[in-house]
């Protein structure tokens, strides 16, 4: 017999959070709180699964049906768990002619994995997204929130196998820019809670 | 406001969509995304056409053109979708340039080039907006070299709608009918540019209103489980008719193939239900077409039931009757019985000198009110007071209550009939749900959206309203004075309230003191006709539970099935004569002499009075019903074995002695009907339970027919029982249980359903023709386990 865990509401034990986020918007704008809500879960639990979902909905008053459709707008967030280090190619114009389906295919390779998936011990996602806005210095890696910038087959080399040790390079900017923006993700932990249905 | 199109000049009413004026115009354009009584959006970009208008200087003259002295035309950089554009004076609209058939032949191949282009296997094609479109503005050959999109075909977004991701165009029609016209949002896009497809989290589309996003597809992506590959669509008669299924008269198109009607669709009466019908009248007909149906009469030989011809049917009859004395026979007629076989039993007991007739079910108190209201007047109200389950007891009140909260009227008729663009219609408009009170025994749907609701215990009506009347309670204070203050009010009183005479006064009263206009939910379709034509008993000892109790020696029985209370089958026994008109063999056809094959209400031909007054035609689709006949066509054959040319043996002859007391041709009736005044009949003799532990509640679903409505019983796991989880862990139940029990004498089989909405130490299951709401004994002890639902471990 398979133990279901019950998951515990994600704000039952963040009232402050919440309120300060509802607080954000008048009463009938109530369900414009629906993307920082669904950041502050993400962020969390690098995840918004269909408890959580349907746990905003209820916050919010609204229909399930309209989180899952604004969640799933985004890339940013993610139906299942995402892995330790989420690689993101950039695949825009600049990126792309400078080689990131190159990149995009040894990492495959690599990690044995495609667009959008994760792999079983939850180390690596990848995923192509657009633009990261960085277009001097393609092709662009980010990895979680770091930026690596002019990443050629051997940097790629380097950067995997620091991760597959379970380091995290400084990043390799090349410019201005910071990679502490206010919404910084949590630090990793070593056990990725998966929540329900993952 | 003066508009221009090519060369036609009109003058136009401010807030116009310009593709209205086109349309007006007498030109065209394509669109996929506008829909009548919804939201302009301008999602599908088709509608592109030319658009210019002159510009004011500053002292407020027109900016002239010194080549023509006229006032110059300033045009849109870009082609402009009509449909989001309003009239401005001097407008024009250009929609015959090679700039605009370029922008909308452009727009084509860009639909098409996902579009799977399947039409030879899709349900759509032949009534496809995109074929039909693709036909008129395409370009006939594809330039995309590339492999297509492909996604799922066949999934099923409920047991009732199956959904083609791959056909979708994304024109967002089902999206926004969802969160403007019924106010579920069940239903959004998924995902984001080419890869968005539309779809729920939800189980099942909860929403009672769910198939119309079947009619509104502009292409084959949405489709009607129930016909899925039935047909296609230039095989199908399309009959023009009107719904029995409730009292709201709806109109429905009825599709009918080889002698089987494959599928419902909403039609369009603007005044009744626009373009919607609720689920309930849209996936209920497959009983109509189900193998069983009884297609011959049938009479009892040596104590079996032996196929006869009419002639032999009748023949026994005529000579059974005739050895009755005055008053010894009971005829009684089901509420969805037309107008025309009203008359025609009315005659038939006027011939055969009884005053025992009767229609069924109905309530204590009349369906006609004195000050009735509209569907317009309830979707322009400015205080509505439901006391009812309207959703289910007619599904178009809901549905108009909630026209009524976006506080938008109906709009005005174009020549073209009604705007395809109405731009005071918005995307997530704010609902005025403090103009909508409602008050039932148990947590109503309707109370979703209304600011005040109110749950009262189960058979407390006339002090609810006294309570209101005599404004002894704040809410009830408020409530009477948001009633007297508002310009328009409507009350709305269903079965709970119809069923007590007493709190039917009150309502009257309180309808009185604050000048609001009353809805009378009747029974069944046509419930106000019946009433109105006066198929009442004679007095109040012959009404049908009199007739059923010995006070009839001889009953004919028409869509009832009466024999389903075991004290009341034997009470059938004795009986010298009984004769059942039915659609389907059932406890009382086992006791009958004679059994008749009956008309299903799809293959009638007559007239229904809905719950406004309004006469509405009830026209016949083409199925094969064997040897059925109507009622009239029973009074024609019984007159033919007697003998006698009877008044009302046809829809025609029915209709002449009609149109003596109506003043009204109900053969030339417009297609959406005419009110007509009517005067409430003397309702007298039913009597009503005051006490038990279950309560009948009215249903959209026909719960009679769901058994034989395959998809439907699919999408509501059966007729339910509702009760609190506290009260199904005490009765020892579980969701799901499939459970069979004496209620009142009748035995049903439910499914357990338990629910927060129900309150406590009340249980709730369907009503049906022969055990209509109310109050209800229900024998725990009786309760057997047929079914017990799985349990997760």
């Amino acid at each position: 017999m398979v133990e279901l865990e019950t998951l515990k509401p994600f704000f039952a034990e963040r009232q402050d959070v919440l309120n300060e986020i509802l607080g954000r918007y008048p009463d009938y704008g109530r369900r414009s709180a629906v993307m920082p809500l669904l950041w502050e879960v993400q962020r969390e639990e690098r995840q918004v699964n269909e408890a959580r979902i349907h746990e905003i909905a209820e916050i919010l008053g609204i229909q399930p049906t309209e989180v899952k459709g604004v969640m799933s707008f985004y890339s940013t967030y993610h139906e299942h768990a995402i892995g330790k280090y989420h690689l993101q190619i950039c695949s825009t114009l600049a990126c792309s002619l400078a080689g990131s389906d190159e990149m995009y295919d040894f990492i495959s390779e690599e990690t044995g994995l495609v667009n959008g998936e994760t792999d079983r011990q939850g180390l690596f996602s990848i995923q192509k997204v657009e633009c990261l806005g960085s277009c001097t210095t393609a092709p662009v890696l980010q990895v979680n929130d770091t930026y690596y910038e002019r990443v050629g087959k051997s940097r790629c080399q380097t950067l995997l196998e620091a991760f597959r040790r379970g380091e995290m390079p400084e990043p390799w900017r090349e410019r201005y820019g910071d990679n502490e923006g206010a919404e910084k993700a949590k630090p990793l932990q070593n056990t990725i809670k998966t929540g329900g249905n993952a | 406001m003066k508009v221009k199109v090519n060369d036609v000049e009109l003058d136009l009413a401010p807030g116009t969509s310009a593709i209205d004026a086109v349309f007006a115009a007498g030109y065209d354009v394509p669109y996929f995304c506008s829909q009548e009584y919804m939201s302009p959006i301008g999602a599908c970009r088709m509608c592109l056409a030319v658009v210019g208008a002159p510009r004011k200087e500053r002292d407020g003259s027109w900016t002239m053109d010194e080549a023509t002295g006229q006032p110059k035309i300033f045009y849109f950089p870009n082609p402009m979708a009509t449909c989001t554009t309003a009239i401005m004076e001097g407008m024009v609209i250009d929609t015959l340039s090679d700039v605009t058939k370029k922008a909308q032949g452009g727009m084509m191949e860009m639909h098409l080039i996902n579009h799977p282009l399947d039409c030879p296997t899709c349900d759509k094609g032949g009534a496809c907006e995109l074929q039909d479109r693709a036909y008129e503005y395409g370009s006939g050959h594809s330039r995309f070299i590339f492999d297509k999109r492909h996604n799922e075909k066949h999934h099923a977004l409920s047991e009732l709608i199956t959904l083609d991701r791959e056909r979708c165009i994304h024109c967002k029609r089902c999206v926004r009918y969802f969160e403007e016209v019924p106010g579920d949002e069940v239903l959004d896009f998924i995902e984001r540019g080419g890869h968005t497809f539309i779809g729920t989290v939800e189980e099942g589309l909860p929403s009672n209103f769910s198939g119309n996003i079947t009619d509104i597809c502009p292409v084959g992506a949405l489709l009607d489980t129930t016909s899925r590959f039935r047909g296609r669509n230039w095989e199908y008669d399309h009959t023009r008719s009107t719904s029995l299924d409730d009292a709201s008269g709806s109109a429905i198109t009825i599709d009918a193939r080889t002698g089987r009607i494959e599928r419902i669709k909403a039609a369009l009466n603007t005044q009744v239900n626009k373009n919607w019908i609720d689920d309930g009248t849209r996936f209920g007909h497959e009983y109509a077409a189900s193998s069983d149906r009884i297609k011959t009469p049938m009479l009892r030989k040596n104590g079996k039931l032996e196929p006869v011809t009419w002639e032999e049917a009748t023949l026994f009859i005529s000579e059974k009757l005739k050895k009755l004395s005055d008053n010894q026979l009971g005829i009684a007629l089901r509420s969805d019985a037309t107008l025309e076989e009203g008359v025609a039993a009315k005659s038939l007991a006027e011939y055969l000198k009884t005053g025992q007739i009767d229609h069924y079910p109905r309530y204590a108190s009349s369906v006609i009110s004195a000050n009735p209201a509209s569907f317009n007047d309830l979707a322009t109200a400015g205080a509505i007071f439901v006391m009812a389950d309207a959703t289910e007891e007619v599904p178009m009140v809901d549905l108009r209550i909630k026209d009524a909260l976006k506080g938008v009227t109906p709009p005005t008729l174009m020549a073209h009939g009604v705007p395809i663009a109405d731009l005071r219609l918005k995307e997530r408009m704010p609902r005025k749900t403090n103009i909508l009170s409602v008050a039932a025994p148990y947590r109503v749907d309707l109370m979703k959206y209304a600011a005040h609701s109110m749950v009262y215990p189960t058979g407390t009506e006339v002090e609810v309203l006294k309570q209101i009347i005599d404004a002894s309670t704040d809410a009830g204070k408020a409530l009477k004075e948001s009633l007297s203050a508002a310009e328009k009010a409507v009350i709305v009183l269903g079965a709970f309230v119809l069923n007590s005479a007493e709190a039917s006064k009150l309502a009257d009263d309180l309808a009185k003191a604050t000048g609001a206009k009353v809805m009378k939910l009747g029974a069944m379709a046509n419930s106000f006709g019946l009433e109105s034509q006066d198929v009442l008993p004679a007095k109040a000892d012959y009404s049908y539970p009199n007739m059923l109790s010995g006070s009839a020696k001889a009953l004919i029985v028409s869509g009832l099935n009466p024999a389903q209370n075991a004290e009341v089958a034997q009470a059938l026994l004795k009986l010298e004569l009984l004769v059942v008109h039915d659609l389907f063999e059932n406890e009382t056809t086992a006791l009958a002499h004679v059994v008749l094959p009956a008309k299903s209400g799809y293959e009638k031909e007559g007239t229904v009075v809905n719950l406004e007054g309004r006469y509405l035609n009830v026209n016949p689709a083409p199925v094969d019903g064997g040897q059925a006949v109507d009622f009239t066509g029973f009074v024609k054959e019984l007159g033919d074995a007697l003998n006698e040319r009877l008044e009302g043996r046809s829809v025609r002859s029915a209709r002449r002695l009609l149109k003596k007391s109506l003043e009204l041709d109900l053969s030339e009736l417009p297609l959406e009907g005419t009110i007509a005044s009517a005067k409430a009949g003397k309702v007298a003799g039913l009597k009503t339970n005051t006490s038990g532990n279950a309560l009948l509640v009215p249903s959209m679903v026909r719960s009679e027919y769901l058994n034989r409505n395959a998809h439907l019983f699919a999408s509501t796991g059966g007729n339910a029982l509702r009760l609190h989880p506290a009260d199904a862990a005490s009765h020892n139940l579980s969701a799901h249980d499939v459970i069979s029990v004496s209620v009142g004498g009748f035995k049903r089989r439910l499914s357990v359903q338990p629910s927060e909405s129900v309150p406590e130490g009340m249980m709730l299951l369907p009503a049906l023709p022969d055990q209509p709401v109310g109050l209800v004994q229900l024998d725990l002890n009786s309760i057997k386990k047929e079914q017990v639902a799985l349990e997760v471990a």
